[in-house]
């Protein structure tokens, strides 16, 4: 009788609160979890299923410890012996615990991180840190329930902590401002964007630490990801239609050759023009586009400065300011109108008059450099940004320079827009832009609203 | 003294796109070396463009060296008579003054390094050398810094097989091109924004030398910053700004320089403290070479610069005015017009009373000069900077040998 009654108050009721607690638990997680997968299913998430998946026999497993534990302390144990089973009980479940979080851990990372296209290595950077703090939190966790004096073991942690910051002060702003941009799908691989410095080009990699920008140059950028989130962005998203050609924007730089030749009169002038290369003539009526940027609306040709300030012939300067150079298909049409108009006014004038001395005409000869620039386009947005950036000289090659002097018929820039891209009424309306009537500044905003507007 | 400059300092104040122009252009003289050679290290034009223009190359990639010839006072004071000639002035040049010039180029001859690709000569002082081109070969280009629209015929003459025999000149402005049987190019000199004498000065470091020369800005400031030259008509300046006193309450600073190879400038300097006598409104500043934060708070101060030169070659203190954004009366000699167009960037004038009514305009009209000013400024920085004349010297080495007109590198 002694034994039967030692097992009901040893064994029976341990064993029964063991059970008893067991099967409740186990109804409790029932409900649980299909209260969690309901919820799941109304919200559609792949990641419950990972949480479950991860968690659902561990469950069952901690409500065997928790059941064990409790039947311990129902038991008549000594206190000694009670607290020694807890002690182990708990390191199980403490252990147990940070297994199930590492994986789930793993798990969640992988799953977000894939989904924002972080590198491998971020990925596997970033388990390792969650690994690291989940099990340096464990081992503090059971020192704790061993009642080992931990601040030795504080201090040791703190210092390697500082140590870590320290090496990895760069790292962390910018993993997490790397994750912030996957996350908020702000910028993407693929997108062309443009920075605050004015810098444009398309996203070709977002890592964990930097975001590495092709420019329109085709040079690259790497711009810390911290970086990054504190500037202004303009994102214009994926690339524009792409063009069947692209255009390699070349840039021209002008040299002036001195003749030797100058003019005091008017007869000397006309005379001197009919015999100067096709280069001196241009040089005389391009001259001022360049040279007068900044006066809006800028001077006209040199003849006609030159009649108006050195010889005094206003009525002859205005005919000749008015000679519209835009519609002159050769420089030899050109030159022919120029000496025709000269010529008319000397038939009528009976005394020519002389320039001062030191204020002579000179023929100056335009000699053009042209050189291959890194700016090549392959869609309108890459145009746009392209032609803010590019010289003047650039802009002056492919809207003057192509039309007159290399008798392209036209600006290059048009004949692309609908050889390569088919956007024939924007190149139309470039092609009706009057060049000589702007500054080139003004030029270049023109066209770059006008494309603006295509896309 | 002046910091270290890199040439991508330069893009903030020309453009990012014209410094990748310039890089572009060096590439394609890597491998070669060219060598300038003039008279003098400090003081004057061609020293300080140079003191620029060699570090920028370099940096750009483009090996250039510098070398002086050397000589005796004698051979400068020769070498001054033949500048003045060649400005048109009348100078008595003996043939011992000419035996002398042909004996001291011959010395340099054996002294300097001609070692390099194309050999970059400036002014008339050295121009002598070129007598060595068929032993050494190589590239020759003279570079002519002055005006020499009306160069006296003597020294012209005696000039010319020189010059003929370089490969190529290069003036300053087309009122300088001869008939000459080989090419001339036109490329003006040019000032750098980023140097002592450019750079924007604060209120109180121009105060401070306008202290240390015992001046103030109490009236408005009419200066004139060269060289005590008598082709800068320093006495002229001074009867022009005595018309304008009559109705105007104003100061004139006459600020000049001295160069090792002028040996006049003393002598000027002296007469025109005479012709100012005690009037305590004009300033005669003789300002050491290397002042250039001094010059530069000058320009800053004056209200108007002149330039009343009566030869010019280009007068690099008008750039220095205009990218100061000041209102300039100059004469219309030489490459001052170049800069100076008339009533958009500034004033010209043809004589003393012309200044002296163009002095009036701007003094009663502040609002056009500060129009005319801003105008100065963006022509300086289209044509005028450091950077630009860099350009026309690369384009210079690259195209000598070509003859098209469109040139495709």
């Amino acid at each position: 009788m002694a034994v039967i009654e030692w097992l009901k108050v040893n064994v029976a009721v341990p064993a029964l609160v063991f059970l008893g607690v067991f099967f409740i638990s186990l109804w409790l997680r029932r409900l649980i979890y299909n209260a969690f997968q309901r919820w799941l299913k109304e919200r559609k998430t792949e990641v419950g299923k990972v949480i479950v998946a991860a968690t659902r026999r561990a469950f069952l497993h901690w409500l065997l410890i928790l059941g064990a534990y409790i039947a311990v302390e129902v038991s008549v144990l000594s206190p000694q012996w009670k607290s020694l089973a807890a002690k182990i009980l708990g390191s199980i479940f403490v252990a147990y615990l940070g297994w199930i979080l590492i994986r789930l851990s793993r798990e969640l990372i992988g799953f977000y991180l894939n989904r924002a296209k972080t590198s491998d290595r971020a990925i596997t950077i970033t388990m390792s840190i969650v690994q690291v703090t989940i099990i340096v939190v464990g081992i503090l966790i059971l020192l704790e329930v061993w009642e080992v004096p931990l601040t030795p073991v504080f201090i040791a942690l703190a210092a390697a902590l500082a140590a870590a910051v320290l090496v990895f002060r760069d790292v962390f702003p910018s993993l997490f401002s790397g994750l912030q941009l996957a996350q908020q799908k702000q910028i993407k691989v693929g997108d062309s964007i443009r920075l605050e410095s004015g810098e444009e080009g398309r996203v070709e990699e977002i890592t964990w630490r930097n975001t590495r920008i092709k420019t329109l140059d085709g040079s690259i950028i790497i711009i810390p990801n911290t970086k990054l989130m504190q500037t202004t962005i303009v994102n214009y998203g994926r690339q524009a239609k792409a063009a069947t050609e692209p255009f390699q924007f070349s840039t021209r730089l002008d040299l002036r050759e001195l003749t030797g030749l100058s003019a005091r009169n008017l007869s000397q002038l006309v005379s001197r023009l009919r015999e100067v290369p096709d280069a001196v003539v241009y040089y005389h009526t391009h001259a001022f586009v360049e040279e007068y940027q900044f006066l809006t609306p800028q001077p006209t040709n040199d003849f006609a400065l030159w009649v108006q300030d050195a010889l005094g012939y206003d009525i002859l300067a205005e005919r000749l300011a008015s000679i519209d150079t835009f519609e002159f298909p050769t420089i030899e049409a050109l030159r022919q109108m120029i000496g025709g108009v000269i010529q008319d006014f000397l038939a009528q004038t009976v005394h020519e008059r002389e320039a001062p001395f030191g204020n002579e005409f000179h023929f100056i000869k335009s000699i053009s450099v042209i050189l291959p620039t890194p700016y090549v386009a392959r869609n309108l947005r890459d145009f746009i940004g392209i032609l803010r950036k590019i010289s003047i000289g650039s802009l002056y090659f492919h809207i003057f320079e192509a039309k007159l002097r290399l008798q392209r018929g036209t600006n290059d820039f048009s004949v692309w827009f609908e050889d390569c891209l088919g956007e024939k009424e924007l190149a139309e309306q470039v092609t009706r832009l009057d060049p000589y009537n702007y500054t080139l500044e003004n030029l270049r905003e023109m066209i770059i609203e006008l494309c603006e507007k295509k896309l | 003294m002046n910091p270290i400059i890199n040439v991508k300092d330069y893009e903030p104040v020309v453009g990012k796109g014209h410094i990748e122009e310039l890089r572009m252009l060096a590439t394609r003289l890597s491998g070669k070396t060219v060598v300038n050679i003039n008279s003098t290290l400090v003081g004057g034009g061609v020293a300080e463009i140079l003191s620029r223009v060699v570090p920028l190359l370099n940096q750009l990639g483009v090996n250039v060296r510098w070398q002086i010839i050397s000589g005796e006072a004698r051979f400068f004071k020769v070498t001054k008579k033949l500048h003045n000639a060649l400005h048109g002035k009348a100078e008595s040049i003996s043939d011992d003054d000419l035996s002398l010039f042909l004996e001291t180029s011959e010395r340099n001859l054996s002294q300097i390094d001609f070692s390099g690709d194309i050999l970059f000569i400036h002014d008339p002082q050295p121009v002598a050398l070129i007598t060595k081109k068929s032993n050494i070969g190589r590239k020759w280009i003279w570079r002519c810094h002055i005006d020499i629209s009306q160069p006296d015929s003597r020294v012209w003459e005696f000039l010319t097989p020189f010059i003929t025999n370089y490969d190529a000149a290069v003036f300053s402005s087309p009122n300088f091109a001869q008939q000459l049987p080989i090419r001339q190019f036109f490329a003006p000199p040019s000032i750098d924004p980023l140097s002592d004498k450019n750079r924007e000065l604060s209120a109180e470091a121009v105060d401070a030398v306008l202290t240390k020369y015992h001046l103030n800005q109490d009236k408005p400031i009419i200066l004139q910053v060269s060289r005590f030259d008598r082709l800068k008509d320093p006495l002229g300046v001074i009867k022009t700004f005595e018309l304008v006193r009559r109705n105007f309450a104003c100061q004139l600073i006459l600020a000049g320089g001295t160069a090792s190879d002028d040996p006049e400038s003393g002598e000027v300097l002296q007469e025109v403290r005479e012709r100012a006598g005690d009037n305590s409104d004009i300033h005669i500043l003789d300002i050491p070479p290397g002042s250039d934060v001094d010059i530069n708070a000058l320009q800053t101060a004056a209200t108007i610069v002149m330039q009343k030169s009566l030869r010019e070659g280009f007068a690099l203190t008008i750039a220095e005015a205009l990218w100061k954004a000041k209102p300039v009366v100059a004469s219309a000699v030489g490459g001052i017009p170049l800069q100076v167009r008339n009533r958009l960037t500034g004033l010209l004038c043809h004589s003393i009373e012309g200044a002296a009514y163009a002095l009036r305009q701007l003094l009663a009209n502040p609002d056009y000069g500060h129009w005319l000013g801003r105008n100065g400024r963006e022509h300086v920085r289209q044509h005028f900077l450091v950077t630009r004349e860099i350009k026309d010297y690369l384009l210079t080495f690259l195209t000598l040998e070509r003859k098209e007109d469109v040139i495709y590198l």
